[in-house]
């Protein structure tokens, strides 16, 4: 029944059903376990509690008065709906019951400075937290992911949270999701791809406005920094490092906050930005400080550390630092580049020498030394540059989007599916996306059967909308045994059924459904090329 | 995804297909159709909540027509637009007996 157990705080846990039948005794139960005491932080347990009636409403209304801290925990989602819909979840702190994950033994995909992500099964996610009293962190991330998703920001909202040991987890659903980092480090030719997709995503998100008070300034909190650590540089330079940092102009546009490849993740042969809960407004400048010290600032003086952190080595985090700033510039321009670098780093130190004055123990076993280096690197750094402002890229015109998949039956939804999130940008109608989904699983298909037979490859597919009136061009590109689709003879439609060989259909239905198909073997890849007319 | 919803009368066999005929989909028609093939005079492909079908879809239906071979009928009824478009380009609509 119902049962007063003398723990701090002193517990009351409720179970069956309290309804008119039974409230009255239920009262006298609980008052009597309670002894006359009162004023204490009481917590009713609902874990068992299956139904509550008015009746037993009232008796917690009660309890509250005498109970002012009163706090109902573990309540089921049935009981819950129920306080909400008589407004006790307003009066009281009613906390719902959480499902209860186990991580052990379960492969650590992530790991931050506040908990680790965690695989629980083939679909799903768990990210705990270092924190105890997390919830206060998960409903932050939350919120801050469901507003990056409404301004377009594809990214995973958690779907539930759980109780983790003596803290607590969210789950996301990560379909087949692999990260960035994890590519890197097993398959480094497609470094490419990597930088590629890592810059569409950095230029998307710092194109979105964010309206006004959502999300904290970069600037400020970097400003921050610069106060703090301002009086240990020599020479006026802290001064000069505060003026710079002041005159960098304020943006209500978007940055991340931890870009960094770990946190990109390709879930389904969609590229997803995860770990929201550094999202801000500021500078683009403000974003490449947090990259370049991901890859090469933390790890400066000891290069194992990117290691340990990226799972790839210190050369390929500089190569990708490097291509994925030149790429993000649009510029080959080295020059230009080593500029714009330089002035990142100024504020990438500063943050770092900051960090490091505070937390000392997490710079690592070569603390003295790491410090030394970061604050001599400032200082250098502080007597050539004489401004941080740079022009930020205008976005061009987007390029057009890409998944790379395994070349593989089995992945055949996502291509269509892929395809079709671009078409359904444009107003063809279905017919004539279920026509280019014909032309797609042919050549998808095809590449999957024969290209990389018996063995197994990849396969890239892009569409681009441009026109008008528009018309869409996809691309299939894999790295398989040369081969000419086009070469191949048209099969004779005027046979009998019985004449009519079993095969050879699917390229010849592709190209009676396009407007237009040719091949090419260019850099070692074949390269098919798809147009069709949207209108 | 494919639904195929079997119905039959003595010797004739209904299957109505919902869904899309595609290379994942069209091992389950092929199996299916083995399953009633012996022993059956008239076979009905119902493709009215059919969306879509590629060449495996039409390889399955081809066999088909093959195994028959004269000892039985097939009969595609209702196809959209868009799949009677197919039928038409392969040159289908000349060797099937679509209504």
């Amino acid at each position: 029944m119902n049962e007063v157990r003398n723990t701090d705080p002193v517990t009351v846990e409720l179970s069956g059903r309290i309804d008119s039948g039974n409230a009255s005794a239920v009262e006298t139960e609980i008052l009597s376990g309670l002894s006359g005491k009162t004023n204490l932080p009481l917590v009713l347990d609902a874990e068992k509690l299956e139904y509550i009636s008015s009746a037993g409403l009232r008796v917690i209304l009660r309890l509250k008065k005498n109970y002012p801290d009163l706090c109902v925990k573990n309540v089921s989602s049935d009981v819950y709906e129920i306080l909400e819909m008589t407004g006790f979840t307003e009066m009281m702190r009613v906390e719902k019951a959480y499902r209860v994950v186990s991580v052990e033994g379960c492969e650590v995909i992530g790991e931050g400075f506040n908990g680790k992500v965690y695989r629980i099964d083939k679909d799903n996610v768990v990210k705990t937290y270092k924190n105890a009293d997390a919830l206060a962190e998960i409903q932050h991330e939350r919120e801050v992911a469901k507003l990056a998703l409404i301004l377009g920001v594809p990214t995973a909202i958690s779907y539930d949270v759980v109780r983790v040991g003596d803290s607590y987890g969210s789950v996301f659903e990560l379909l087949n999701a692999k990260s960035f980092a994890k590519i890197l480090a097993k398959e480094p030719e497609r470094m490419d791809y990597c930088v590629r997709e890592y810059v569409r995503m950095l230029k998307k998100i710092h194109s979105i406005e964010v309206p006004e008070g959502k999300l904290p300034s970069r600037k400020a909190r970097l400003l921050k920094s610069v106060a703090r650590i301002k009086d240990s540089l020599p020479d006026g330079l802290g001064e000069k490092l505060e003026r710079m940092t002041e005159a960098i102009p304020e943006s209500n546009h978007m940055i991340h906050g931890d870009f960094h490849t770990k946190n990109i993740v390709v879930a389904d042969g969609e590229v997803l930005l995860i770990d929201m809960d550094t999202l801000s407004t500021g500078h683009p400048i403000f974003e490449l400080v947090s990259m370049y010290n991901s890859y090469v600032g933390y790890s400066e003086y000891d290069p194992e550390i990117v290691i340990r952190f990226q799972g790839f080595n210190a050369e390929t985090a500089r190569k990708f630092w490097h291509e994925s700033l030149a790429a993000y510039l649009g510029t080959k321009d080295e020059d230009r580049i080593n500029e714009v670098e330089e002035k990142v780093r100024i504020l990438s130190y500063t943050y770092l020498y900051d960090w490091g004055n505070r937390h000392p123990a997490a710079v690592g076993e070569h603390g003295e030394e790491t410090m030394a280096l970061w604050k001599g690197r400032l200082v250098e750094l502080l007597k050539k540059v004489d401004s941080l402002v740079f022009e930020a890229p205008t976005d061009e015109k987007a390029p057009a989007e890409e998944l790379d998949v395994e070349a593989d039956e089995s992945r055949l939804m996502a291509v269509t599916a892929f395809v079709n999130r671009q078409l359904e940008k444009t107003g063809c109608s279905p017919k004539t996306v279920s026509q280019i989904d014909i032309a797609v699983e042919e050549i998808f298909v095809n590449i999957a059967s024969y290209a990389y037979a018996p063995g197994k490859g990849r396969a890239a597919i892009t569409v681009e909308i441009s026109g008008e009136p528009e018309e869409a061009t996809i691309v299939f590109k894999d790295s398989g045994i040369p081969y000419d689709p086009l070469a191949k003879t048209d099969p004779d439609t005027t046979l009998s059924a019985n004449e009519r060989e079993i095969g050879g259909l699917g390229i010849f239905m592709t190209k009676k459904i396009m407007d237009s198909m040719s091949y090419e073997y260019k850099d070692g890849q074949n390269v098919l090329t798809l147009k069709k007319k949207l209108s | 995804m494919l639904n195929i919803n079997k119905t039959s009368e003595e010797k004739t066999v209904v299957l109505a297909l919902e869904g899309r005929l595609d290379t994942t989909t069209a091992p389950e028609l092929e199996a299916a159709i083995q399953e009633v093939l012996p022993g059956l005079t008239e076979l009905i492909l119902d493709f009215e909540a059919l969306e879509y079908i590629s060449s495996a879809g039409l390889r399955v239906l081809l066999s088909t027509e093959k195994a028959l071979n004269g000892k039985g009928t097939m009969k595609i009824c209702k196809a959209n637009e868009t799949i009677l478009e197919i039928f038409e380009v392969t040159g289908f609509s000349e060797i099937l007996t679509i209504e």
